[in-house]
């Protein structure tokens, strides 16, 4: 089964992270990722960015990961 | 007419697409079944939906066209809006009711 650790790791290790949390109980997760990545973006944008590192992960081993993105600026701007 | 033609087609055909798993009536996803909720909250009524549980080769096809792994999809005059986070953050800020008026 997938652990939350699990997905926090294959995420960093695609995409440079200021911030990254993932709680998950194996099926459902739910991720707060803060990326300087991220700037500039749609929000739609940036969850394709996330989609992209996990590839074939979001087919096979991960159900549903929900997500709230933001760019360093954006997270600020939330008091995060 | 290849899949690709097809969900095109559906997406540029009706001003508001929503790919789910299961129907508006009956949905089989706590996302999708969220996703519903969101666009009868912003008032619309009726929109075209594609049960992608029955439909297989739409499935694999919507993820691809909108380089989204997941369902429900929302399209809006044929635009890819999002999953249903996206969904949520836009009802709970007001874009997307403003997008669908």
């Amino acid at each position: 089964m997938v652990t939350p650790q699990q997905i926090k790791a294959w995420i960093q290790a695609g995409l440079a992270c200021d911030h990254i949390q993932v709680d998950g109980d194996g099926h459902h997760f739910e991720a707060v990722i803060v990326s300087p990545e991220f700037a500039g973006k749609m929000r739609v944008a940036q969850h394709q960015l996330v989609y992209k590192v996990l590839g074939d992960r979001m087919k096979a081993e991960i159900h549903a990961l929900s997500m709230k993105t933001f760019s360093p600026e954006e997270w600020s701007r939330q008091g995060g | 007419m290849s899949v690709q033609e097809t969900i095109q087609q559906q997406v540029t055909g009706h001003p508001v697409v929503l790919y789910m798993k299961g129907t508006p009536q009956f949905p089989q996803c706590g996302f999708s079944a969220s996703a519903v909720q969101i666009l009868k909250a912003c008032g619309v009524g009726e929109f075209y939906s594609v049960n992608v549980l029955e439909t297989p080769e739409i499935r694999e096809g919507a993820k691809i066209y909108s380089n989204w792994p997941t369902f429900p999809q929302l399209y809006v005059n044929g635009q890819f809006v999002g999953g249903a986070d996206i969904m949520r953050e836009m009802f709970q800020n007001g874009e997307l009711q403003k997008m669908l008026s």
